[in-house]
């Protein structure tokens, strides 16, 4: 055993002065030390005067996530979803589902539209949800968010089946890949809202999922989810315990010359009424959704932004029924 | 779209460059302010060249009908087609060569025509083997026309199937092939791959017999061809159209059909070749280090094998037929169009690495005599205006040079680097004592008609073709080549490429101004 | 006096021929020479004169002989311990200066009537070398009775003894018994091209033999594997000079010739072989035309060569032994005209004799030709570059 003044003093042999250590201390570093090798080991540096080609994209929407969606990837997330993901699930937000029984006898492919607040929907959504849907899912994920990096595109693709979407508008690049999917009998979870809500009210549901449902001849399952945000708020990195509630809602279809922007109105409004189950109970919310007084999980409009935060925690049940776990 | 060629002036973040060096390649740093001219990207190919072909006999260009109405029943028709010398290195099946007699045959098929005869046009090149043959002309054309001795190759030396033409007004005598001659028709397939090949050099030069073809396979000509692959300027062209003109006015009728090449010379796993180094992908750098490697790591005669073995992705870019001189106009354009790069002024020292292959030793060994010939003969002269480097300038070419010979192919040559070269490497010294005793050799001449030999004579044209570059250079140096074959053929030889720049400047001065020719692919430099 | 002796010891032969197999040379140093005392020789009878050497010369027979790689076919015609050296320039005791012309003939040996051979005067043919009142030994420098070159005295017999001329030095006459074979050979030669193989001493010698001696319009082609050698032939008359591959086309080329397979269907009229190893041999056989004469003036021991061709195309395999009386005068006039002096390239004292012979065995590629031993002093003396 070498006293800590011997190992401090070999430390520095091999870190500092070579020449003057012993040979094997030498040879150990000769052969380890990094050599500085220039092209072609090294990538070619590029001559001043030849201007730069644009080099072909492979992250954002050019991400190319049909890997991901291979046998054996898939078999690889189906295990890392059921022996890691839900786990952690569980221990953080203890989901209850409500209103499950709605999707018996529902076969995919299908569009399951939920409100988004929190990076945990979707683990929460991906290990609740049936499993003849689970394994064959594919999840519309930002592009300019999850695939800005190709290491993030990788861990997306791999982790949620993702596929890249732009948020902010709907364009036919953006839709022809999940539409694809969708015809190939995948079903997609997305979050109409484009995004997850900064202040925990919803944002006005976009087309996307409306477009494609109508497009394709797929049921929208709406969900809606919540207390997600307590469990990791945007701009939150670490996840804090906290109950969760997951309320599926009736599968529903574009009628006869119902177009996107009116389906997805309809969606977003079947979302709200299912928020409003959750909070009130089913009766209630049927005899709003008559009188057309089913609250709007967009809240209030108020000059003031105060004034919606406020009425975020009046408005509602107190939802918060403290963390799963410890157990009281 | 195809990026035009350009010149990238060396600066210090310029990555090393490329050079060839025989059955391998290596990187060199070139100093900063070097130029280094790299070749236009290969064009797009013709989406469905068997259709362009059918299109171009149809509507051929020039003073000529279409080669439907040209053939009749009864006729003698002869397809004449280039050798194995191009294209370089030699194509994927289908060869260009295949598709054209193709549908040539298949219009004499159709017209009834009995009597065809095809014949390789080789000059005094070397006779093709039945392989060769194959990969040129397709299976189905060598299997319908080798077993019954209707696929011919040229002999030049064979008194009894030779005809007298006659003598153009500078008193060239013209003597070809006589079935050629005999025939009614003349159909010659062409592969242009640089701008020398083509025209009335096609049928005058390449079923021409010895007595033909040295009134312009000589030094003077080759001193008076700035440079020969700018026909405006060649007195080798201008001695061919000459003849040509000799033939047609004797009533030889020619359909000349010319097609082009990108320049897309090498497949993939050889892409990093072809590519500007600095746009080196990972997998570039990748196969280019295990590639040189390995060739490091196997023995020459091997390495020599696997670089032989391939076969190039060149693609079809133009098919043009007709009359010889209006077809062969239109092909020079595109070969320009492909392989023409603007480089503003002459260079003190030129530097270039040369290939495992030139069109002398397909499947052969490039023996010292061709690596000049490569270098001073071909490389040298890929110039429109006036030479890259300047009169009295320096010539740095990196290749192995190793004092070997294949014997069958080059029996001359051996004889020609052993007698000739030890005495004088001045060509006009050399044609004058020597050029008749090895064209007349009869044992030379026997195994260029039964053999696979190039033609006893055919050394020293290797020669001439450097002729130009000798008058003009002030010195030539070879890295890393065999010593003593190098000095056996009169120039410097160089251990590295920094020893070879010292050495040029003694002969032209400190800091010269230094050029390297990118390749592949080839190209043609304008000169301004 | 001290002189090099070789020993009859059969394991010192074999060590030689172990060692020289591995560089030539090398069986200097393990093999039967040895520098020792030993007593000078006694004059055999009245027409005997005691010779001082003075230089006295490395032949290439001579190194086979150190490097034990002679053929056994010498045993009956040598006796031992004997001192070597053939090739002598060197003063009898009346001070005048001599050439040995070394072969023991008829008359050396007492024998009378001589033999047929030595009766006509071609005593290179003696059929008696291993008789009469001297020990066996077919020339000096094989007979442990003369003593030799390599050594401060021998003895020689009347008929032996050249008068050394005074314009010519000690190195122009040591070449005068090289010389003479080179003659001996040159005079066989009727042909109009000739081949000579092997640019050591005899075949410098004997490119400047056909040259000068004979009719100096023949083609004459040499092969030479160093540039030194290279440069001497050309310098001593060769018309074209080549490295040893290049032989057979070059004489292609001279004699418009053909080939099949490895064989020259023509050929040159006249082969000398200046090697005598069973490559030069077959080298010749594939050059040399039909009918005509391959001259074996190089030394050969036991070889392997196909002799089809030589049989088919009635080719002549000759073999080209030493000189007679004649001959030895031409070399005199051959050596004072061509200026053969030059070639002596080095010379030793005889106690530094593995030098000398590691010399000699790479004199080519060290760019010498003839290297001697200098016995002018019995002092040591620094060897001349």
């Amino acid at each position: 055993m070498p006293t800590p003044a011997a190992a401090k003093g070999l430390v520095r042999a091999v870190a500092v002065s070579p020449p003057t250590a012993p040979p094997v201390v030498r040879w150990a570093w000769r052969s380890a030390r990094p050599r500085a090798k220039g092209f072609p080991w090294a990538a070619p540096t590029w001559p001043g005067g030849v201007a730069r080609r644009a080099e072909k994209s492979t992250t954002g929407m050019e991400y190319d996530t049909a890997w991901a969606r291979s046998y054996g990837v898939q078999l690889a997330r189906a295990v890392v979803l059921d022996s890691v993901t839900r786990p952690v699930v569980r221990a953080l937000a203890d989901p209850t589902l409500e209103g499950i029984d709605r999707l018996d006898g529902l076969a995919g492919p299908v569009v399951f539209a939920a409100n988004h607040a929190s990076h945990a929907d979707t683990p929460l959504l991906l290990t609740c949800l049936p499993s003849r849907f689970r394994h064959k899912l594919v999840v519309a994920a930002g592009a300019d968010y999850f695939f800005d990096r190709r290491w993030k595109g990788h861990l997306s693709a791999f982790a949620i089946n993702a596929i890249p979407i732009e948020r902010v508008k709907i364009s036919r690049r953006s839709a022809e890949l999940p539409a694809s999917l969708l015809a190939d009998g995948w079903s997609l979870l997305i979050y109409p809202e484009g995004g997850r809500t900064a202040d925990g009210w919803s944002q006005e549901h976009r087309g996307g999922a409306a477009y494609l449902a109508t497009k394709i001849g797929v049921p929208v399952v709406p969900i809606y989810v919540e207390g997600t945000r307590r469990v990791l708020k945007k701009g939150v990195s670490i996840p804090m315990p906290a109950s969760t509630t997951i309320t599926f809602g009736r599968p529903i279809r574009a009628s006869d010359g119902e177009d996107a922007r009116r389906f997805a109105a309809r969606i977003e409004h079947e979302v709200d009424v299912l928020a409003d189950e959750h909070a009130n109970g089913f009766w209630e919310a049927r005899r709003h959704a008559a009188k057309g007084t089913t609250p709007s999980l967009r809240g209030p409009e108020h000059a003031a932004g105060w004034r919606r935060a406020w009425e975020l925690g009046e408005g509602r049940r107190p939802a918060h029924r403290g963390p799963a776990w410890p157990p009281r | 779209m195809p990026r035009p060629g350009f010149v990238l002036d060396v600066d210090r973040s310029t990555p090393p460059t490329l050079f060839w060096h025989g059955e391998g390649f290596g990187l060199e740093r070139l100093p900063v302010g070097s130029r280094v001219i790299y070749a236009p990207e290969p064009q797009e190919a013709l989406d469905d060249p068997d259709e362009a072909v059918r299109h171009a006999l149809d509507n051929p260009d020039g003073d000529s009908q279409p080669l439907r109405t040209q053939l009749f029943p009864g006729m003698r028709l002869t397809i004449a087609f280039d050798d194995i010398s191009l294209p370089l290195p030699p194509m994927k099946r289908p060869d260009n060569r295949q598709r054209v007699i193709e549908a040539v045959l298949d219009l004499a098929a159709r017209a009834g025509v009995d009597d065809v005869v095809l014949i390789c046009a080789l000059a005094l090149h070397r006779r093709m083997t039945g392989p060769e043959l194959r990969q040129a002309v397709g299976d189905r054309v060598y299997d319908a026309f080798a077993p019954t001795g209707r696929l011919t190759q040229h002999d030049a030396e064979d008194p009894d199937n030779l005809a007298y033409i006659g003598q153009t007004e500078q008193g060239e005598d013209v003597e070809i092939n006589k079935r050629a001659a005999e025939s009614d028709l003349i159909v010659y397939v062409n592969i242009n791959l640089v701008a020398m090949d083509g025209g009335w050099k096609s049928t005058a030069t390449g079923l021409a017999s010895y007595r033909s073809l040295k009134h312009h396979h000589n030094v003077r000509t080759m001193l008076a061809s700035r440079s020969f692959m700018d026909q405006h300027r060649s007195e080798l062209h201008s001695s061919n159209w000459r003849m040509g003109k000799v033939l047609s006015d004797a009533g030889v009728k020619v359909f000349q059909i010319e097609t082009t090449l990108n320049t897309d010379t090498f497949p993939s796993n050889f892409a990093f070749l072809q590519k500007r180094e600095w746009e080196w992908t990972l997998k570039d750098r990748a196969t280019f280090l295990a590639v040189s490697r390995s060739l490091d790591r196997v023995p020459a005669r091997q390495a020599r094998k696997i670089f032989h073995s391939i076969r190039s992705p060149h693609a079809m870019t133009g098919v043009h037929a007709g009359e010889v001189e209006a077809v062969h106009r239109l092909t020079t354009e595109r070969v320009y169009s492909q392989q023409l790069v603007p480089v503003e002024g002459q260079t003190d020292v030129l530097t270039m690495g040369l290939p495992y292959i030139c069109p002398y030793n397909v499947n052969s060994v490039m023996n010292p005599v061709l690596v000049m010939c490569l270098g001073l003969g071909y490389f040298f002269n890929l110039y429109r205006n006036k030479p890259l480097v300047r009169e009295g300038g320096v010539l740095i070419m990196s290749h192995p040079t190793p004092w070997e010979f294949h014997p069958v192919h080059h029996p001359s040559y051996i004889d020609f680097f052993e007698e000739v070269l030890a005495d004088t490497t001045d060509p006009i010294e050399i044609e004058k004592n020597y050029e008749e005793r090895y064209a007349t050799d009869e044992w030379y001449r026997h195994l260029y008609r039964t053999s696979y030999a190039y033609h006893g004579v055919h050394p020293f044209y290797m020669w001439y073709w450097g002729a130009h570059a000798l008058a003009h250079l002030g010195s030539v140096i070879i890295v890393g080549g065999d010593t003593r074959a190098v000095r056996r053929l009169g120039f410097k030889p160089a251990s590295t490429f920094r020893d070879a720049l010292e050495m040029a400047e003694d002969v032209v001065g400190r800091e010269p101004s230094i050029t390297h020719l990118h390749n592949p692919p080839l190209f043609i430099s304008d000169v301004s | 006096m001290k002189a090099l002796v070789v020993e009859r010891k059969p394991m010192r032969f074999a060590a030689a021929r172990l060692a020289g197999g591995w560089e030539p040379g090398a069986g200097a140093r393990v093999g039967p020479l040895r520098l020792a005392e030993v007593a000078e020789p006694a004059l055999p009878g009245k027409a005997w004169h005691r010779v001082t050497p003075l230089l006295s010369g490395i032949c290439g027979s001579d190194l086979a002989t150190v490097d034990g790689r002679s053929s056994r076919y010498f045993e009956p015609i040598v006796s031992f311990p004997f001192v070597p050296g053939h090739e002598v320039v060197g003063r009898l005791d009346d001070g005048s200066r001599v050439v040995v012309q070394p072969a023991l003939h008829c008359a050396t040996r007492g024998i009378d009537p001589p033999c047929e051979w030595c009766a006509r005067g071609v005593t290179n043919r003696c059929e008696l070398v291993a008789f009469g009142h001297l020990e066996p030994g077919l020339q000096t420098g094989y007979c442990s009775q003369t003593g030799g070159g390599w050594g401060h005295a021998l003895v020689a017999h009347e008929s032996q003894i050249h008068p050394a001329p005074d314009d010519l030095d000690d190195c122009a006459a040591v070449m005068v018994e090289p010389a003479a074979c080179a003659v001996h050979a040159a005079r066989q030669i009727t042909a109009a091209h000739v081949a000579v193989i092997g640019s050591g001493t005899l075949g410098l010698l004997t490119v400047a033999a056909i040259r000068h001696l004979v009719d100096p319009d023949r083609v004459l082609i040499a092969t030479a594997k160093h540039a030194g050698q290279r440069r001497w032939a050309r310098a001593l008359g060769a018309d074209v000079v080549v490295a040893p591959a290049e032989l057979a086309r070059a004489v292609r080329r001279a004699t418009n010739s053909r080939v099949a397979g490895q064989q020259l269907t023509g050929g040159v009229g006249a082969v000398v072989d200046c090697v005598g190893s069973a490559q030069s041999i077959q080298q010749a056989l594939s050059v040399v035309g039909p009918g005509g004469q391959v001259h074996l003036l190089g030394m050969p021991a036991r070889v392997d060569v196909d002799l089809t061709g030589l049989w088919h195309r009635e080719i002549s395999l000759r073999g080209c032994y030493a000189y007679d009386r004649a001959d030895f005068e031409a070399a005199f006039d051959l050596v004072r005209q061509v200026g053969l002096g030059r070639l002596v390239s080095a010379s030793y004292p005889i106690d530094r004799y593995t030098e000398a012979l590691d010399h000699a065995a790479h004199a080519g590629a060290r760019g010498a030709v003839k290297i001697v031993f200098d016995l002018r002093s019995r002092t040591t003396r620094k060897a001349r570059a």
